[in-house]
């Protein structure tokens, strides 16, 4: 089957810091990988030059993604193409309601596939659908992006938004900080009903206790910028018990 | 620009949408129809006070009143009025508009302006608003005028005791505006809001000076102006809040915030706050930014384009202002108007205000 994603050694900079040392990593359709690390080692680096953040610089490497370039495609066109970020710290938008917001982005999506907007009805009947994927009260959708959320329920949203624009390929930037266990079950259980043999996740984390519930086929651990180690689901059990220090 | 003498002036505006239910009047050239015109007093919103009885007095008085006939507009308790204001000939122009709400009533007014036509219409405008005992007044001012006008509005505030103002000035277009406000609270336990909102590119110019004086017991002002400036143009905003010795237990808040959608767009802002009273709650303060990247980033990673997701800022940006508009139907207009401002429709106020309010 063909490649999802292909990171063939990517390095990538923010200012003259060098983060990413040459990340090579292939998924492929069905699967959950999951990137463990410790803060610093470019876990969230990775995610944000997936997602064509313009404040990291590629030095080298490539990225390729249903065999096209990513690294010469807008943040709009790989959301398109169907990549998705879920923040670590997702942004408020004061003033912009998340009804507003999501509707703009789901209609620019049916743009570029050339569909109609959908009507004011049909909407709303997806967004309640979605909404209750992660038990998030329709109340939210009058409220600014993410404004006045609780950690909890920003995450919720990230997922919300997930379900709404149905990505190829989600990657999850550590997002189980700041979440208490019921609101862990419930962003898990919304990841898992997404879940398709025709879509892939990356679930960065710093923890075991996310891929208790979202179980990945792929455990990698990062470390100062690259892939030191790759294995099954059991890496991560290893990792919670011993730590960070035999990769060192 | 010849061919609108040979319209009928009603019919050029004939298609612009009434608001439901709303009393409408049209202003040609400052000559009103159906609405009184006549010589009418002076509205008193001077005042002076003693800051130290040995030595000084303090006094806030407007400029004197050009004696001119006025258009006089009393309106009803829950009744709408719109009234329009048209340019047509490009003559210069100085118009006086009394604003006058009766003793407990509920009201509502809307005055547009507009210029017919691409000839440098030159206006000066004086509007008296008088808002008597426990009456409420929602008086919406919207300006949308070619880019070689310049208007000139001179605004004379009293509210008396009870009385509540809700004034939002909504400047969607305009060649070189100044929105002068002069505004007394005289009467105990009176409510002042006073709220704008500027859209600016090319080489517009927007001055906003406004001396609120809060001259008796329990009174509340707020005021928000914000501005969003593109291209070269300017903003000026001056605003002094000035609690007298009579003033205990004022509340007033003052703030101007700009958004500066291009590097040579300016905006200055100078908010200021002088108090003679112990006993008062007051803020005041300005921002002049950018768009925030992160806000452009996050909305751009869900495939909403940049030109889109810079129209949403901004958008929710004026909305702050708007949502001031307690007129559903109207605050619904506004914000279409402003959306296709912010889009590059409808910019240039071309010849004629169809559609626009």
């Amino acid at each position: 089957m063909e490649n999802l994603l292909e990171i063939k050694n990517l390095h990538a900079r923010i200012g003259d810091k060098e983060i990413l040392k040459g990340i090579n990593l292939v998924i492929r359709p069905g699967e959950v990988h999951a990137i463990m690390g410790r803060n610093g080692s470019g876990k969230s680096t990775l995610s944000a030059v997936l997602a064509g953040n313009s404040n990291y610089t590629i030095t080298e490497g490539s990225i390729t993604y249903l065999g096209q370039d990513l690294l010469k495609m807008s943040p709009e066109e790989r959301s398109w193409a169907g990549i998705f970020l879920g923040f670590q710290y997702p942004v408020e938008i004061p003033g912009v309601t998340n009804v507003n917001f999501m509707k703009t982005a789901v209609n620019e999506h049916r743009k570029q596939k050339g569909l109609p907007p959908l009507s004011a009805a049909e909407y709303l009947k997806m967004m309640r659908e979605k909404m209750a994927y992660v038990e998030m009260d329709p109340s939210f959708s009058s409220r600014g992006v993410n404004v006045g959320f609780s950690g909890g329920e920003k995450k919720r949203n990230e997922i919300f938004q997930m379900a709404m624009l149905s990505p190829r390929l989600a990657i999850l930037d550590e997002t189980d900080s700041g979440l208490d266990v019921d609101a862990l079950r419930i962003v898990a259980n919304g990841v898992n009903r997404l879940k398709t043999a025709d879509n892939a996740f990356v679930v960065i984390t710093h923890y075991q206790r996310l891929l208790d519930y979202i179980v990945p086929d792929v455990v990698h651990v990062l470390y100062k910028g690259k892939i030191v180690k790759t294995a099954g689901k059991e890496l991560a059990a290893e990792v919670e018990a011993h730590g960070y220090e035999e990769f060192e | 620009m010849e061919e609108f003498r040979y319209i009928p002036k009603k019919q050029l505006f004939d298609c612009s949408v009434s608001l439901d239910g709303a009393k409408k009047y049209f202003v040609w050239d400052g000559i009103p129809e159906g609405l009184p015109f006549e010589e009418a007093d002076t509205l008193d919103c001077s005042v002076e006070f003693p800051v130290d009885t040995r030595v000084r007095k303090i006094s806030y008085a407007p400029s004197e009143s050009v004696k001119t006939k006025s258009t006089v507009i009393s309106p009803k308790d829950r009744e709408l009025v719109q009234v329009i204001s048209v340019r047509v000939s490009p003559a210069r122009l100085s118009t006086r508009t009394v604003v006058n709400c009766a003793p407990s009533g509920k009201y509502s007014v809307l005055l547009c302006c507009h210029t017919v036509g691409q000839e440098r219409f030159s206006t000066n405008e004086q509007i008296e608003i008088h808002v008597q005992k426990d009456a409420s007044l929602d008086l919406v001012v919207m300006q949308n005028e070619n880019s070689l006008s310049r208007h000139s509005s001179d605004y004379r505030i009293r509210l008396e005791e009870g009385s509540s103002l809700s004034l939002n000035i909504v400047t969607i277009h305009a060649g070189n505006v100044s929105n002068k406000i002069h505004s007394l609270i005289a009467g105990k336990k009176a409510v002042c809001n006073l709220n704008g909102l500027y859209l600016a590119d090319g080489q517009q110019i927007v001055d906003t000076d406004v001396v609120l004086v809060h001259n008796a017991e329990e009174t509340v002002s707020r005021q928000l102006f914000k501005g969003i400036l593109d291209d070269n143009s300017r903003s000026r905003f001056e605003g002094e809040v000035v609690v007298s010795p009579a003033g205990q237990k004022t509340e007033a808040y003052q703030a101007n915030n700009n958004l500066l959608i291009s590097d040579s767009a300016r905006a200055s802002s100078d908010p200021h706050l002088v108090i003679y009273a112990d006993e008062v709650k007051c803020s005041h303060g300005s921002t002049a930014g950018s768009v925030g990247d992160e806000e452009l980033f996050y909305m751009r990673s869900r495939g909403i384009s940049e030109k889109e997701a810079r129209i949403l800022q901004q958008q929710a940006f004026a909305g702050a202002v708007l949502e001031k508009v307690s007129h559903p139907e109207l605050r619904d207009r506004l914000s279409c108007l402003v959306e296709k401002r912010l889009r590059g429709e409808n910019t240039l106020c071309a010849g004629c205000s169809r559609g626009c309010c």
